[in-house]
């Protein structure tokens, strides 16, 4: 064979030479064998490092449903036209190409110039100064990818008839740090420029149009406060990859369910890979990984009953600051919980109104704050019933009547406290009907502030009612252990009346009203009912459990009682203060209540007026609670005068609720 | 293997060494193609200008001259091998005068539509000068003053190409001279001492350059030079007394000049087992390998991208049989002139080959030399087609064939 014969010859040094080719030749193979076979998974992962970019694409958000099914919040496309830089490559360099010729045609002229006036021709170290640097190049290339981009820009934004413009700085940034993904000139465009855009710059050179998801709420401000809003975050959560070249814009919830249920509501990133050249232009695009849509989470809401809440609460104008909870009694689900003044979500995405901006930053009005659930504000004669009950499970006989003067004083001396029921005899029944601070200061001290506060302690009043929807106050309400030697009988004579040192939530106080009514089981309030992932038939939904009990009152279901029928006689009964809460068809039990809010030089400055209530049909158990609050100016407000009207509206609103659910009971049985 | 075929005895032409090298010259237009056909300005070039239409024109002009060459026999030629050897070194010394400058190099004249290079036709006069003087009885050998005259004849082009600069054409003319002594027939000791010298001096060399404090004598390397040659080692650039700013200065230039380096490994690493298919190769269409560089010195990497370590193979094979039948040639010669002309012209051929696919698996640092034949360049597929023909030419009067 030809190798082995030139090995076997008889002539040494041919021998060495062929010896000497053939081992040079084994190197190179055994090399190519080391490069090509055994590392060749380790260049091509090179390979893939610079030529490719990954891009994360967010998945499509998750909707906010209500009981019902209504949809609250979902996602609508948004469209920007953008501009697809690697196809104005070419006429890139066609303009740099311009502009140098004529940089070095302006440089010429100058050297001429210089020649003329020395009148002899340039040393070579001279001719140096009129050559362009490698600096001035790049900054020509720089104005020429400007000059064509905007060009692009200037016309389409004429058949569009809207000013676009294009700023060089971001322009430059882009080019540098993204050059791979489009660069948007105009964003969230109206459905007739789209059209326009279609008909007239389809053809274009690169440009065009490119979707995007944005947030929609359909119902623009009702429930705005439950359902919370979003904060652009483009960054990886956990069980995601951690790296990506590029981040399309992504959002997390920031407040509300949208935050609470953030990690249900988000889904799984897309990733889509990009292939770029040397330079960073894109050559061509693949998605590796579909994004998986987020599940809907569907809220216990009942948006009917939340609209005609919102609406109730601004019967006193637009400007009024307050809340209300409609919850159920057996169940702790919460059927409407409304804040005003209230928001219209699709501001913060479609941009604010004239003056939205400035009403949103009003200190008085606050109407970011959930004032059901963020805001602690001193319960006033609502918490009465809870002393009351404390005063019956220490013995007290409801029967027994004491007298009341008009006002409470503790010793001769010490300012009175004003008791806004007429002088007169008082039991319990009366006492709650008619809101006597005198009896229930008197009975309060009488049982000590010890079992005052082991109940409200059962209530979990000083803690967060656990929404997570970071929106929760937990309020103030004095610690059992720490009722030492600084409380003093008229801390307690305050307690007694709802005001000192505790303040309470709106839903908290609904929580109250629903032990007290379900026969003293204090519930975890249920927003959100289940979770429901988009493809339902691979797994079922996720259900959070309902009437999840927290705590029980651990007291007599006799007392219960004495207290509920002392409520109703509030509502039913002729010279109780709730009786402008009155709905035929309800048997409705509740308890107003007027707090003052002082300064700190113990001035009266507004007044929450309230009303906590319970209500069943006819003689069945109760069913709802419903709590309502309003911020007043000192004086102006009462809990029967301002509060009961709007509670009634929401009970009418209830009852149709109740005959209608129980007609398409009725029907479904029919066909059944 | 291919007796029946290449009857050896009967034929006058070695008819394997020319189906290698037409193998060769085909997997040559092929790449150079793939690797040039990627840019908008190339697709769109008139067919005049394109370059493996260039490539081809080439092979033709090469083959023509080869031919002619084939009809004066090689004895003929070498009487005037003397005087070809002096003209190219007056060529090479007024390429240092008059030549253009590209690339920070002055080694070509500007012949309008041709970049001649005489270093090329210079390495093929030498060959013949060396062989000629070498083929001279070898008792006149054994004396002293041959050997510092072969060695003088070798060192000169060396210096005067080394000037230009152009290391790597330089570098070739070292192994072929060295090869050519060791064939001629020179006592042992003189070689072994040669050896001996070129060993210490290479590593002295090397320790001069990657290590040697500044102060100390340090040898005159072109910048791009020393940069290579520490690009290959992998040393720092910077020195180990450099503030953080000069380490960072220096670490931007290292990654720079290693780029070209790092992305023939890529191309070559990636191809694996079977390439990505012709014309397919990333590397080049995304523009990774320098444009400018893959069509002539890494069009190895082209090849190895696209046809895989199948692809390598190939070529490797290829080269060999080139080889191999020179050294079959060298064995048949009727006379020493021609064993060395052969030797002479197979060893060049394989310097290169073995510089250049070196450098595309970075077993060498980077030179700037062509593999011959495959890499584009006018200058370089002629003298390589001329070299083949020379070794035809001693095929062709070899002993045992009658004229």
């Amino acid at each position: 064979m030809l190798i082995f014969d030139q090995l076997k010859k008889n002539d040494p040094q041919l021998r060495a030479v062929a010896l000497l080719f053939l081992c040079g030749l084994g190197v190179l193979a055994a090399g190519l064998w080391w490069v090509q076979i055994v590392s060749a998974r380790e260049y091509q992962a090179h390979l893939e490092k610079q030529s490719f970019r990954t891009v994360r694409i967010p998945a499509v958000r998750g909707k906010v449903l209500d009981r019902n099914g209504l949809i609250l919040a979902e996602n609508r496309p948004a469209y920007n036209i953008s501009l697809y830089l690697e196809e104005l490559r070419k006429d890139f360099d066609a303009a740099y190409l311009q502009d140098v010729a004529r940089a070095r045609g302006e440089l010429k002229r100058q050297m001429d110039g210089q020649q003329r006036r020395f009148a002899r021709k340039l040393k070579s170290q001279e001719k140096k100064a009129f050559l362009l640097s490698a600096k001035e190049k790049s900054l020509l290339r720089q104005r020429a990818r400007y000059e064509v981009a905007s060009n692009v820009v200037a016309q389409i934004s004429q058949r569009l008839g809207q000013p676009l413009s294009l700023d060089a700085t971001n322009f430059q940034r882009h080019y540098e740090a993204r050059l791979a993904l489009p660069l948007p000139i105009a964003t969230n465009i109206t459905p007739a420029q789209i059209a326009i855009f279609s008909e007239q710059c389809a053809g274009a050179n690169g440009v065009d149009l490119e979707m995007q998801s944005t947030r929609f709420y359909p119902f623009t401000n009702i429930a705005a406060h439950i359902i919370g809003w979003l904060r652009r975050d483009d960054d990886s959560v956990e069980g995601e990859e951690a790296f990506f070249s590029y981040r399309l814009p992504d959002y997390r919830g920031e407040l509300g369910v949208e935050f609470g249920y953030d990690k249900y509501l988000r889904g799984k990133a897309g990733v889509k890979s990009v292939v770029v050249n040397n330079v960073g232009y894109r050559q061509a695009e693949n998605v590796w990984q579909q994004g998986e849509a987020g599940a809907n989470v569907v809220l216990t809401i009942d948006l009917p009953l939340q609209r005609r809440a919102e609406r109730a609460l601004q019967i006193y104008g637009p400007t009024t600051r307050g809340a209300l909870v409609v919850m159920e009694v057996q169940s702790g689900d919460i059927l409407a919980l409304a804040s005003t003044p209230t928001l219209n979500l699709n501001d913060s995405i479609q941009g604010f109104p004239p003056g939205e901006w400035a009403r949103r930053q009003d200190a008085v009005l606050r109407p970011e704050r959930n004032k059901a659930t963020q805001e602690r504000y001193a319960p006033g004669s609502i918490f009465k019933p809870i002393v009351g009950l404390a005063c019956l499970e220490s013995g007290l006989d409801p029967n027994e009547m004491i007298y009341n003067p008009g006002f409470y004083q503790a010793r001769a001396g010490v300012r009175p406290i004003q008791d806004l029921a007429p002088p007169g005899n008082y039991n319990f029944k009366e006492a709650v009907k008619h809101s006597s601070n005198t009896y229930f200061i008197t009975k309060g001290l009488k049982t000590g502030i010890q079992n005052i506060v082991r109940l409200g302690q059962h209530l979990h009043i000083a803690e967060r009612t656990g929404l997570q929807t970071r929106q929760e106050n937990a309020g103030i309400f004095p610690d059992e252990r720490k009722l030492g030697a600084n409380w003093h009988d008229g801390d307690t004579a305050n307690i007694c009346i709802g005001q000192g040192k505790m303040a309470v939530t709106p839903l908290q106080m609904a929580v109250m009203i629903a032990s007290i009514a379900n026969g003293g089981k204090v519930l975890w309030p249920r927003l959100v009912d289940r979770v429901e992932p988009q493809d339902l038939s691979s797994t079922g939904p996720l259900v959070f459990e309902k009437g999840r009990v927290r705590d029980d009152l651990g007291v007599k279901p006799d007392n219960l009682r004495i207290v509920r029928e002392a409520m109703i006689a509030d509502v039913e009964e002729s010279g109780g203060t709730g009786l402008q809460a009155a709905v035929a068809g309800l048997k409705i039990g509740g308890k107003t209540g007027t707090a003052q809010v002082m300064d700190e030089h113990n001035k009266v400055v507004a007044d929450t007026a309230w009303f906590a209530s319970f209500a069943g049909v006819s003689n069945e158990s109760p069913r709802y609670a419903v709590v309502v609050m309003i911020e007043t100016d000192p004086n102006a407000g009462s809990g029967g005068k301002t509060c009961a009207p709007i509670a009634a509206n929401i009970y009418k609103a209830v009852l149709e609720r109740e005959k209608s659910i129980a007609a398409k009971n009725a029907g479904l049985a029919k066909t059944n | 293997m291919f007796e029946p075929l290449f009857s050896e005895s009967r034929s006058r032409i070695d008819r394997l060494q020319i189906g290698a090298l037409c193998g060769l010259m085909l997997v040559g237009v092929l790449f150079v193609y793939s690797a040039t056909m990627v840019t908008d300005a190339a697709l769109s070039a008139p067919l005049y200008k394109q370059k493996w239409l260039l490539q081809i024109v080439w092979y033709v002009l090469g083959i023509g001259a080869a031919t002619a060459l084939c009809f004066v026999s090689y004895q003929t030629l070498a009487r005037w091998g003397t005087i070809a050897y002096w003209c190219g070194m007056i060529l090479l010394a007024l390429v240092l005068v008059f030549g253009t400058v590209r690339f920070g190099a002055r080694r070509w004249f500007d012949l309008r539509f041709f970049l001649f290079q005489p270093s090329e036709f210079a390495k093929l006069a030498f060959i013949l000068a060396l062989a000629n003087f070498l083929s001279r009885p070898e008792a006149e050998l054994a004396e002293p003053v041959s050997f510092w005259k072969a060695i003088g004849m070798m060192l000169l082009p060396f210096v005067l190409i080394l000037k230009e600069p152009d290391l790597g054409s330089a570098l070739v003319i070292l192994p072929t001279g060295l090869v050519l002594l060791f064939v001629a027939g020179f006592p042992k000791k003189y070689l072994a001492c040669l050896g001996g010298a070129v060993g210490i001096l290479a590593a002295l060399f090397l320790v001069d350059v990657l290590w040697a404090p500044p102060g100390w004598w340090q040898i005159k390397l072109e910048n791009y030079q020393r940069q290579r040659l520490l690009v290959y080692f992998g040393t720092d650039f910077a020195p180990a007394n450099a503030t953080a700013e000069e380490k960072a200065a220096a670490h931007h230039l290292q990654m720079e000049k290693s780029y070209q380096v790092h992305q023939a490994l890529i191309s070559v690493g990636s191809g694996g087992l079977w390439g990505k298919g012709w014309h397919k190769g990333n590397q080049t269409a995304l523009g990774f390998l320098p444009p400018g560089a893959a069509h002539n010195d890494f069009i190895f990497s082209v090849i190895a991208e696209e046809k895989g370590f199948v692809g390598s193979i190939t070529v490797l094979t290829l080269y060999g049989l080139v080889l191999f039948t020179g050294l079959r040639t060298a064995g048949q010669a009727r006379d020493r002139l021609g064993k060395l002309l052969a030797v002479g012209v197979v060893t060049l051929l394989f310097s290169h080959i073995f510089i250049n696919i070196g450098m595309n698996i970075r077993i060498v640092p980077v030179t700037g030399i062509p593999l011959p034949l495959l890499s584009y360049g006018g200058s370089s597929v002629l003298g390589s087609l001329i070299a083949m023909g020379l070794l035809q030419n001693v095929y062709l009067y070899r002993k045992g064939y009658l004229t």
